[in-house]
């Protein structure tokens, strides 16, 4: 087969450098992994994102929403990740899901003026979580908002599409795909096959 | 300038083609092996270990692109591999996924690598339960060339002594996650195997193969060759020889025959210049795929073959079986909440199974005859697909991904339909390809025997599932629809009959002796287990039964 390139080069003395690490006795057998060839950088957004889809007030309600559905927090959220540019990228693609998103988000703008007096976008961001809270929590569900629920449900499965496939939802999950193993890896919990009252982690 | 002509003529370089072309070379014999796409470049058409934010579409692909990209393996990281030129028809009522790779090594690039040996239970299960009809072979006549298979392409178990799973020979297995040891102490209590797989991955160097990275992604191709597929490890071989001659983009269109109606070579379409070439052999094997090889020799039609060639019988593209998918049963395992994350993905769902358990002592103890296996999957695996119907938002929302991630598992089941008038390929009379071919058109439809064993694993996998103490989610619903599994069989299938078998015990056609079958066309069945290394097995004693053919003279080697 072709594909002596210099990449496959490249793979092969990283996988080189990987099974030579992981005997050092620093590393435990599975913890080393190395880093994705090429891709030493985080996403860095431009600050002036003209939408495909989206006119500026919905993309930056949509943005909004990536940001309250996966906030910033002790870890980076969506709106670092660059979710909303994932999502109006998406939708522009995608006829399927582009009136959803145009009706949900006329939805959302009336039912938050009919409520509160103002735009969605123009709520305090507690105002905001107490408008969502009915449309994103079962337990919380209110009569008459069928549509709304829709688009929400709608709304956070985007975000975390857009959000676990980025680099920072990668290491938000510290997601060990496509890293390089010098053996099988092996479940750490000898003697407990059941694995009852582990340890949690501390973070 | 005399016209050349080939010992043998080989259409297809899957597992079937690729290891009937290297034992062929090896043995001395020229070939001309014809491809329908051309070579792959590991850095340009498979994954390279390419990140979601790589990709245009995060690995999503474009939505516009859905309803061409059939199948798990063809996605947005290798969708240049895959066939999307040669169309294909469904029957009224059928529904058929059919993903094709017509690139050199065909899907060996992208398989799962599960490789259970068939067994004297599969072999004679009409004889145990009055259905169907046996095969022409026994467990030990093939047991050896297994064994030889196991040797060259390197698979991964233990020795597990069970009746339907004969033992090999084995690399060391892959090491069990904490979820193999949860679901293995469910299945004890429920009272069902759960044991490691045969996975033809790598875990040492072998034969001159580098041993696996773990780096999870096998079906999107492998760049270093750690498990089996025909590019890396049979081709080179027949390239050495020198006896072969590879043409690529060369899509069979049918086998000519001479005034006898025996094979004197093939008809392609050279597909850069989309002109008609003939290329000629003393033998050709036709290993294209099972519903493809069909197709090819359905269009094969002479004076001598009214209906197409070696079809005396009628037989030809019929009794088609594929495996039912889908997944029986999903959840978590609390046990495993909060913990950090670990690589449970390092082979795909590959690392253990619950190998057929029913019918074994007794072949009617279940209300359904032959059995089914079930892959277990589930951990850490590259996306936390489970996110998308957690409920809540917030910091919570967002805490409680992370507490689910090393979680969830889900069971996969595997089940073969039996074979079935209703289940049938012919040539649509109207739809051509872009090459003027009569494409394939299919009828199948799910038994219900097959039918009643995904309703079966259903229960037993939600007793699996809470039994290691796990919380069950989600209880089946639809099956995948057919063809989504890759593992269709039986379209020429061997027997000692020419009036009811399209192929001898050997895979040669009982119609035309220098016309050879290489690939899962000739099982009667597809059992419970995986196709690939039974292709790999019986072409293998296929090819040295043609070898010996040419030796004895029959097919007149110069």
């Amino acid at each position: 087969m072709a594909g002596q390139g210099v990449g496959r080069r490249e793979v092969l003395r990283i996988l080189g450098t990987a099974a030579a690490a992981a005997q050092f006795p620093g590393f435990s057998k599975w913890s080393f992994a190395c880093g994705h060839v090429g891709n030493a950088k985080l996403q860095i957004k431009p600050s002036s994102y003209q939408p495909q889809f989206f006119t500026p007030t919905e993309y930056a309600t949509v943005e909004r929403l990536t940001e309250i559905i996966i906030p910033s927090d002790a870890t980076p959220g969506a709106k670092e990740a660059g979710v909303g540019e994932f999502i109006d990228f998406m939708v522009a693609h995608d006829p399927d899901p582009q009136y959803p998103f145009r009706t949900g988000l006329t939805w959302l703008n009336a039912h938050s003026e009919r409520s509160l007096g103002k735009k969605f976008i123009e709520l305090t961001p507690e105002q905001q979580t107490s408008l969502l809270e009915p449309l994103g929590f079962k337990d919380k569900e209110r009569p008459g908002e069928r549509d709304g629920r829709s688009f929400f449900r709608l709304m956070r499965e985007f975000t975390v599409t857009g959000f676990y496939t980025s680099e920072i939802g990668y290491k938000e999950l510290d997601n060990p795909s496509l890293k390089f193993y010098s053996e099988s890896p092996e479940c750490p919990h000898k003697g407990n096959p059941e694995h009852l009252h582990l340890p949690q982690a501390s973070s | 300038m005399a016209k050349q002509i080939y010992d043998v003529i080989v259409i297809g370089t899957g597992a079937g083609g690729g290891m009937t072309i290297k034992t062929l070379c090896e043995a001395g014999l020229k070939v001309c092996a014809l491809n329908a796409g051309r070579r792959l470049d590991p850095e340009k058409d498979f994954r390279y270990h390419r990140m979601p934010w790589d990709m245009k579409f995060h690995g999503m692909d474009d939505p516009k692109r859905r309803g061409e990209s059939f199948g798990y393996m063809d996605n947005e990281y290798t969708k240049a591999a895959w066939d999307h030129e040669i169309p294909f028809t469904t029957a009224p009522g059928t529904k058929w996924m059919w993903p094709r790779c017509n690139a050199v090594g065909g899907k060996t690039n992208f398989w799962g690598r599960s490789s259970a040996r068939f067994s004297e239970i599969d072999f004679k299960a009409a004889s145990r339960d009055g259905y169907d009809v046996d095969w022409p072979v026994t467990y030990d006549e093939i047991s050896p060339y297994y064994t030889r298979v196991e040797k060259m392409i390197g698979v991964a178990s233990t020795v597990q002594n069970r009746p339907s799973n004969p033992d090999g020979s084995y690399l060391p297995p892959f090491k069990y996650r904490c979820l193999d040891f949860i679901l293995e102490a469910g299945c004890n209590k429920v009272g069902v195997p759960y044991l490691p797989d045969r996975c033809a991955q790598l875990t040492q160097p072998h034969e001159g193969h580098p041993a696996c990275h773990f780096c999870g992604e096998c079906t999107t191709g492998c760049d270093v060759g750690a498990f089996f597929s025909t590019p890396y490890f049979l081709l080179p071989k027949a390239e050495a020889t020198k006896n072969l001659e590879l043409r690529t983009d060369a899509l069979a269109k049918n086998v000519l025959v001479d005034e006898n109606g025996q094979a004197t070579g093939v008809a392609y379409i050279d597909r850069k210049t989309k002109q008609e070439a003939e290329v000629y052999g003393r033998a050709v094997v036709v290993a294209a795929s099972c519903v493809e090889s069909a197709r090819i020799m359905l269009n094969s039609k002479s004076r001598h073959w009214p209906n197409g060639i070696a079809n005396s019988s009628g037989q030809l593209g019929r009794n088609l079986c594929d495996h039912l998918y889908g997944e029986s049963a999903r959840g978590y395992l609390p046990q495993l909440l909060g913990q950090p994350s670990f690589p449970d993905h390092v082979a795909d769902s590959t690392i253990a199974w619950m190998p057929r358990w029913q019918n074994l002592k007794d072949p009617r103890e279940e209300k359904f005859i032959r059995g089914y296996s079930v892959y277990p999957d589930g951990g850490c695996t590259e996306f936390p697909g489970f996110a998308t119907e957690l409920d809540g938002f917030g910091s919570s929302f967002k805490r409680e991904v992370k507490r689910r991630y090393p979680a969830p598992v889900s069971f996969g089941i595997q089940a073969p339909s039996l074979r079935s008038d209703a289940n049938y390929l012919d040539l649509d009379p109207e739809v051509k390809d872009p090459y003027g071919i009569p494409v394939a058109r299919l009828h199948f439809e799910w038994d219900e025997n097959v039918l009643k064993m995904w309703e079966h694993s259903k229960q037993v996998c939600a007793d699996v599932l809470r039994a290691s103490g796990g919380e069950l989610e989600s209880l089946g619903g639809e099956p995948e629809i057919p063809g989504f599994s890759l593992h269709e069989t039986g379209t020429c299938r061997m027997g000692n009959d020419p009036k009811n078998f399209v192929t001898n015990r050997f895979g040669q056609t009982h119609d035309v002796p220098n016309l050879y079958v290489c690939d899962a066309s000739v099982f009667l069945n597809c059992t419970d287990k995986t196709t690939t290394i039974s292709i790999l097995t019986f072409s293998l004693r296929t090819s040295e039964h043609l070898i010996e053919n040419f030796r004895r003279g029959e097919h007149r080697v110069v």
